[in-house]
């Protein structure tokens, strides 16, 4: 930073100085966005690349024989797939299926998850629940997958439960880290305010939970989302998972990696546009305290 | 005009050989536009004075009754810190302890923004306000809810020095101006003898051990003679009562 210029003269601030300082600042500005952007286009265009024209060759090198080009199509060919298939009108039928079983599924589990985190401010019911939550957080999705798979086929209470045992450990650690945090201080204002109790859970009690819950809904989500297209795979006759499992069947990659595709899209554009929506909307206050 | 009529007031925690008093057979009465400190050193039970007047803890034993003109008294709170609530805007924050939320209530909110220089700062949140700006939103909420009798735990301790300054000259005219009257628990001797017409002292233990009236004419400026030989008397009193200790 240069020091600011006074005139001898006159005494005043170059005030042509001062505005090509705050310019200064907007450009570098600019420019760390602008580079930042760049690094992250320059990595799908990597990606991209090297898949496109070299992966072909370097697992043929690593196999120590040829592959065959239609176990790896090209990023050219997956998006010509996806055209196809996308004009084929069955992939939102597919992602409604997924998504309709996520979101009984992750419903009931949030309902669970918080009920039991509340119930968890209670000593004995602690230690009733502490190594259900402790199992379902380290056990991986794929044992509740294999077994709801085998108990109940392809009947859709199947992965619900799963989607319940791999999820609600999340929003119930998140909701009981959240009223053990409860911020006393401000309850005590707003009793002593004689401010009711309505009001008091509305204003303080909501508010304090809401970013809370809002990382148990983030996380149980995306894991829960993982779960559903999994047991989809293994133990369903429609959706994602159901439609990777043909195409993987049919050795047919292009397509298989087609609902990959999807997939990844739907995920971006859920957290970019979605989430991201939310987060804006509902905890400006938090940007606030960030920016000051 | 609030009233404040203590009696036998006693106050213990725990039980045991863990029982401590935190106030000990105290009674007062507090009455018109004072604006009364309460002062005396770590541990003398002053919060705790403060926390059963404000209701946040019952007492022991004895009563407290803290009525205006024959009903029970509205009371406002200026706490340490400013408890502001960090998700809604400063306007919200002082609509939050409103009965309602009336085009005449909002304008009440601004008037006591405007009081405490914060007119333009009503749609902040208060992360975007430094420690003085936040505590005289605190202030300006105590203020409008318009309450008979304002009570204030230390409110300007956490503040820089200069800060604290023009507060308590605001807290002044506020106070001037408003006719309400003001508990004001401090450490500070020469803050309570700046603000008050009526200080009390407390000793370890919980005892009230003096009660000293302040003649001087206001504002006080902390450099004054009298001011100063004021705070002298009042600090002289603090160690009369560390040799009682000792």
């Amino acid at each position: 930073m240069t020091a600011t210029q006074t005139d001898i003269s006159t005494g005043e601030v170059a005030a042509e100085q001062r505005v090509t300082e705050e310019e200064l600042a907007r450009r570098a500005r600019q420019k760390e966005l602008t580079s930042r952007w760049f690094w992250r286009i320059l990595s799908y265009v990597v990606v991209l690349a090297v898949w496109e024209f070299a992966l072909l060759d370097i697992f043929s090198w690593l196999r120590g024989n040829p592959l065959d080009p239609k176990l790896l199509p090209g990023p050219s060919e997956v998006l010509a797939t996806f055209g196809e298939i996308w004009g084929e009108g069955t992939m939102p039928a597919a992602f409604q299926a997924t998504l309709t079983r996520i979101a009984v599924g992750f419903g009931l589990s949030f309902l669970i998850g918080a009920m039991v985190g509340i119930l968890m401010q209670s000593k004995w019911f602690e230690g009733f629940f502490k190594d259900a939550v402790l199992i379902s957080l380290s056990a991986p999705g794929l044992i509740w997958v294999l077994i709801t798979a085998i108990i109940f086929g392809n009947r859709p209470i199947g992965p619900t439960i799963a989607i319940i045992l791999t999820t609600f450990a999340l929003v119930t650690v998140n909701v009981s880290e959240g009223i053990r945090a409860l911020p006393k201080d401000l309850l005590d204002m707003a009793k002593s305010f004689k401010v009711s109790l309505y009001k008091r859970n509305r204003q303080i009690v909501i508010p304090h939970l809401a970013p809370y819950l809002f990382t148990g809904l983030r996380f149980g989500f995306s894991i829960a989302w993982k779960v559903t297209v999994l047991t989809e795979v293994f133990s369903s006759s429609e959706g994602i998972g159901f439609e990777m499992r043909i195409s993987a069947v049919l050795f047919d990659m292009s397509e298989f990696l087609t609902w990959i595709l999807a997939f990844f899209f739907f995920a971006l554009f859920l957290e970019k546009v979605v989430l991201e929506a939310i987060e804006r909307r509902y905890f400006r206050w938090r940007q606030a305290v960030v920016a000051s | 005009m609030a009233d404040i009529k203590i009696k036998n007031l006693h106050k213990e925690f725990g039980t045991g050989d863990d029982k401590v008093v935190a106030l000990e057979d105290v009674n007062l009465d507090i009455s018109g536009h004072s604006f009364v400190s309460i002062v005396g050193p770590s541990g003398c039970g002053k919060s705790t004075l403060l926390n059963i007047l404000t209701g946040i803890e019952t007492p022991t034993s004895g009563t407290v009754d803290i009525t205006s003109d024959g009903r029970v008294a509205a009371p406002g709170y200026v706490f340490q810190a400013a408890r502001l609530l960090p998700w809604r805007t400063v306007t919200d924050n002082l609509l939050f302890v409103q009965e309602d939320r009336s085009s005449e209530t909002k304008q009440r909110c601004q008037r006591y923004l405007e009081m405490v220089q914060l007119g333009d700062k009503g749609d902040k949140f208060p992360g975007e306000l430094s420690g003085g700006m936040q505590q005289r939103v605190g202030i300006a909420r105590a203020f409008c809810i318009e309450p008979d009798v304002l009570f204030m735990d230390e409110p300007f301790s956490h503040l820089d020095a200069i800060t604290a300054r023009a507060l308590r000259r605001e807290l002044h005219h506020m106070w001037a101006e408003t006719k309400k009257m003001v508990v004001f628990v401090t450490h500070d001797v020469g803050e309570a003898v700046e603000l008050s017409n009526r200080i009390l002292v407390f000793a370890k233990g919980g005892r009230l051990t003096d009660d000293i009236g302040v003649e001087l004419p206001f504002p006080r400026d902390p450099s004054d003679d009298e001011v100063a030989v004021a705070k002298a008397h009042v600090l002289r009193k603090f160690e009369e009562l560390d040799l009682l200790a000792s």
